[in-house]
């Protein structure tokens, strides 16, 4: 049993450092500093996402067949790490972690051979079209319907939380296509075209001033059957084994460590009046305490990856942990960065997004986005299913 | 990178639990606690038999050659039986650190003893005013004719109510050294002390005691150093330690809830009672994924030893508190009667944060490690050596 990297992940890790030091310019960085939200603007993500597809390493956790990069779980871990070490705009989201592995397993060639290149290439951007309205995380009672009309279904409904759904391309969305038997046994995964007629898309600001989420109203949109996913009724299958990537199919350690690393930068930086929050020991059992919890989270990533390397699964409640404290460790980031602001904490920065304001100082600029990005933080133990869902995982694993 | 256990550490697991369950259960436990020595003579050669105490040594001294992984398992095992011996101060603490100061002569008699279960050693390092300052000792050693002179105070020696023989540090011409009294040497007093947790300590006390000059222990060693990186070995075991508990605290606090009926069902079957048990069960995965880096930090170079051990000993202070905490609230009035394990689990945890550093110290040093940016930053995988 080691932490032992290989000689040759060694020389990966430098090659991905070398790589990273040369591509991911200042411009890049500074608007992922100055994103309060989970996924970087979508002008920064895209430019960024071409950068990675000229160098063949955009898909990390893709098989090599469809364009990915055929790495090993460790060099994922590695290439992750560096990425979030360099300060990367966050842009593998919905349309690389997510439909990609879906349309992979469940997808019929044609799907395959059309969509998975867009995706590398930035022509699709996807958005998520799960919760609804009135579903919240009893997501199996959505409404969402489409009813079959020849070669097509004809949609209508709404989906709301959609993240980007502004700048996406397409939607990957449950629909019900049944209302006999269990109501999971009705729904079906189809692929929407959102320039299609009959799409809505409603902005909804969120609480960190940030445009990032959408509803979206279906009225009579067609989907042609060529855009199903798998059979009718499929849907809830191929939608549990989407969570399992939304879940636990990314590395998190190597972004709340980078996190951290940006708090203690902040917190190095003398306020006015030459105070350092770093010498402050109130700040620091604080700090310290967060650091701990990262290093157990990313141990217990490392353990569910070693795992996963011996063939074997790592088991829902280290999953469910992963998540319930990936996400409450973010909060405390946040919140603690935020409570160096002082009075400043009453300022508000109204422009989106914050990097098309002129350039300040660093301190300035983090100053600028702690704020939001406390605000934002709340929403990590919501999305992806939400911690309560979280913790009755576990309890059902333990006590049932 | 391999985080798995390998299936002859498996084995040493499940041999280590079997032995305890078939030995050690609860009700013999309290035996062992209530007799006037606190410890039992015959499981401590029981342990002898199965390779217990030989397991940290290397095979040249007598030992079995097992690593820190082995430790944590045989640690795990011993903190869900609560055992009282001085498997931690005599193996790990006393027994670790012969090893590396000890003269041949010295490993094969202390070691030999340790190993065959005759003997059994402790360290008196600690002072009252030292806390968490290694190197604050007040005790002297003096140059006599033929060997030393030892006074001072050496309160709380772990396991020293059952020690034979003692390794007691001194300051000698101002560096602290270590020398080894034999528990019959003239001028020592140890008074036997009970433990919050039922085991015993002793609170020694050294008047001029003349030592042999042969009692030196590696004379020209960095004697600090070493103490320092065998209490984080005992760190890293006492975080397994804590772990074993934590597991026993909730496997427990789980059955008992599944079994009391209040309100015409069981207690498991109401919500908000099973949320808490799943927070007491996230707390337990992120102590074993603390644990474990202390386990994998114990040969580290030192800055990385010390985020690995201090950084485990502070978190898993502050989560095991609160799943012992809960335990006894999920027990309800149950959970406080000294017939039940969980109280014992609970007062094991709580002499586990005060043992070597407290929750507070270590966090403290951890914290000064991570100051360098390079330290915080830096990946948990390690470049091959």
């Amino acid at each position: 049993m080691d932490l032992l990297m290989t000689e040759e992940e060694v020389r990966f890790r430098n090659e991905v450092r070398t790589f990273l030091d040369t591509h991911l310019d200042e411009g890049l960085k500074r608007a992922e500093r100055l994103n309060p939200s989970f996924l970087a603007d979508p002008a920064v993500g895209l430019k960024w996402q071409a950068k990675l597809n000229d160098k063949g390493w955009v898909a990390p956790s893709w098989p090599r067949q469809y364009g990915g990069t055929g790495w090993t779980l460790a060099e994922r871990y590695i290439f992750d790490q560096e990425c979030e070490r360099a300060g990367e705009p966050h842009f593998r989201g919905a349309s690389i972690k997510m439909i990609a592995p879906v349309i992979m397993r469940y997808g019929n060639e044609a799907q395959k051979s059309f969509y998975l290149p867009r995706i590398l290439n930035g022509e699709d951007v996807w958005a998520q079209g799960y919760s609804e309205p009135g579903s919240g995380s009893d997501l199996a009672s959505l409404k969402t319907r489409a009813v079959l009309d020849g070669d097509q279904y004809i949609v209508n409904g709404s989906k709301i939380w959609s993240t980007l759904a502004h700048h996406a391309t397409r939607m990957f969305a449950l629909v019900r296509t049944a209302d006999t038997g269990k109501k999971q046994e009705g729904i079906t995964f189809i692929l929407i075209d959102l320039k299609s007629p009959g799409v809505t898309i409603r902005p909804i600001r969120s609480i960190c001033g940030t445009h990032e989420f959408n509803q979206v109203f279906f009225d009579d949109v067609k989907v042609p059957v060529s855009d199903r996913i798998g059979e009718e009724g499929e849907g809830w299958d191929i939608a549990k084994y989407l969570l399992e990537f939304e879940r636990g199919g990314a590395f998190a350690g190597g972004m709340l460590r980078a996190m951290l690393a940006r708090l203690q930068r902040l917190a190095s930086e003398p306020l006015p009046g030459g105070r350092k929050m770093i010498d402050d020991p109130l700040f620091m059992a604080r700090f310290a305490e967060i650091a701990t919890d990262v290093d157990a989270n990313d141990m217990l990533e490392l353990s569910a990856m070693s795992k996963v390397q011996a063939g074997g699964n790592p088991g829902s409640v280290p999953s469910s942990t992963m998540k319930i404290e990936r996400s409450r460790i973010r909060q405390s980031i946040a919140e603690l960065a935020a409570s160096i602001l002082g009075t400043d904490a009453l300022r508000w920065e109204e422009h989106r997004p914050l990097h098309e304001l002129p350039e300040g100082s660093e301190i300035d600029e983090e100053c600028k986005v702690a704020s939001a990005v406390y605000f934002n933080s709340r929403s990590q133990s919501i999305f992806g299913g939400s911690n309560e869902i979280q913790l009755e995982i576990i309890a059902k694993t333990l006590l049932r | 990178m391999d985080l798995n256990y390998s299936d002859e550490q498996l084995l040493l697991k499940e041999s280590a639990e079997r032995f305890l369950k078939e030995r050690y259960d609860f009700e013999k436990r309290n035996k062992i606690i209530a007799s006037e020595t606190g410890v039992d003579a015959a499981i401590w050669s029981e342990m002898a038999d199965l390779g217990w105490l030989a397991l940290p040594f290397a095979e040249e001294n007598g030992g079995l050659g097992g690593g820190p992984v082995e430790i944590s398992l045989t640690m795990e095992a011993v903190g869900w039986a609560l055992v009282v011996e001085p498997y931690l101060s005599s193996v790990i603490l006393a027994g670790g650190l012969v090893e590396k100061l000890g003269s041949e002569e010295q490993r094969a008699e202390i070691l030999g003893g340790l190993i065959a279960g005759t003997s059994r050693p402790a360290l008196a390092h600690t002072e009252r005013q030292t806390g968490f300052d290694l190197d604050n000792i007040a005790a002297t050693a003096t140059k006599s004719v033929d060997g030393y002179t030892i006074s001072g105070e050496k309160p709380l020696v772990p396991g020293g109510s059952f020690a034979d023989v003692f390794l007691v540090s001194a300051t000698l011409d101002g560096t602290v050294k270590l020398f080894v009294v034999p528990a019959d040497s003239a001028g020592l007093t140890s008074t036997q002390v009970k433990l919050v947790d039922g085991s015993r300590a002793s609170d020694l006390v050294l008047d001029n005691v003349p030592v042999l000059a042969s009692a030196l222990l590696g004379a020209a060693a960095d004697t600090l150093a070493e103490i320092e990186a065998a209490y984080d070995r005992a760190n890293a075991a006492l975080a397994s330690e804590a772990v074993g508990i934590m597991d026993a605290l909730m496997d427990a606090t789980v059955a008992y809830t599944k079994e009391r009926v209040q309100f015409g069902k069981p207690l498991a079957a109401f919500q908000a009672l099973q949320h808490r048990m799943a927070e007491m069960a996230v707390k337990c995965q992120e102590a074993r994924g603390s644990a474990l880096l202390a386990t994998l930090s114990v040969d580290a170079p030192r800055p990385m030893r010390i985020r690995g051990v201090s950084g485990a000993r502070a978190k898993i202070g502050k989560v095991s508190r609160s799943v012992a905490q809960e335990a006894i609230q999920l027990h309800g009035a149950m959970g406080f009667s000294e017939e039940m394990p969980i109280g014992a689990w609970f007062r094991r945890l709580y002499a586990i944060e005060n043992t070597f550093g407290t929750t507070a110290d270590h966090l403290k040093r951890y914290g000064e490690i991570i100051r360098d940016p390079a330290m915080l930053s830096g990946s948990l995988l390690r470049e091959p050596v």
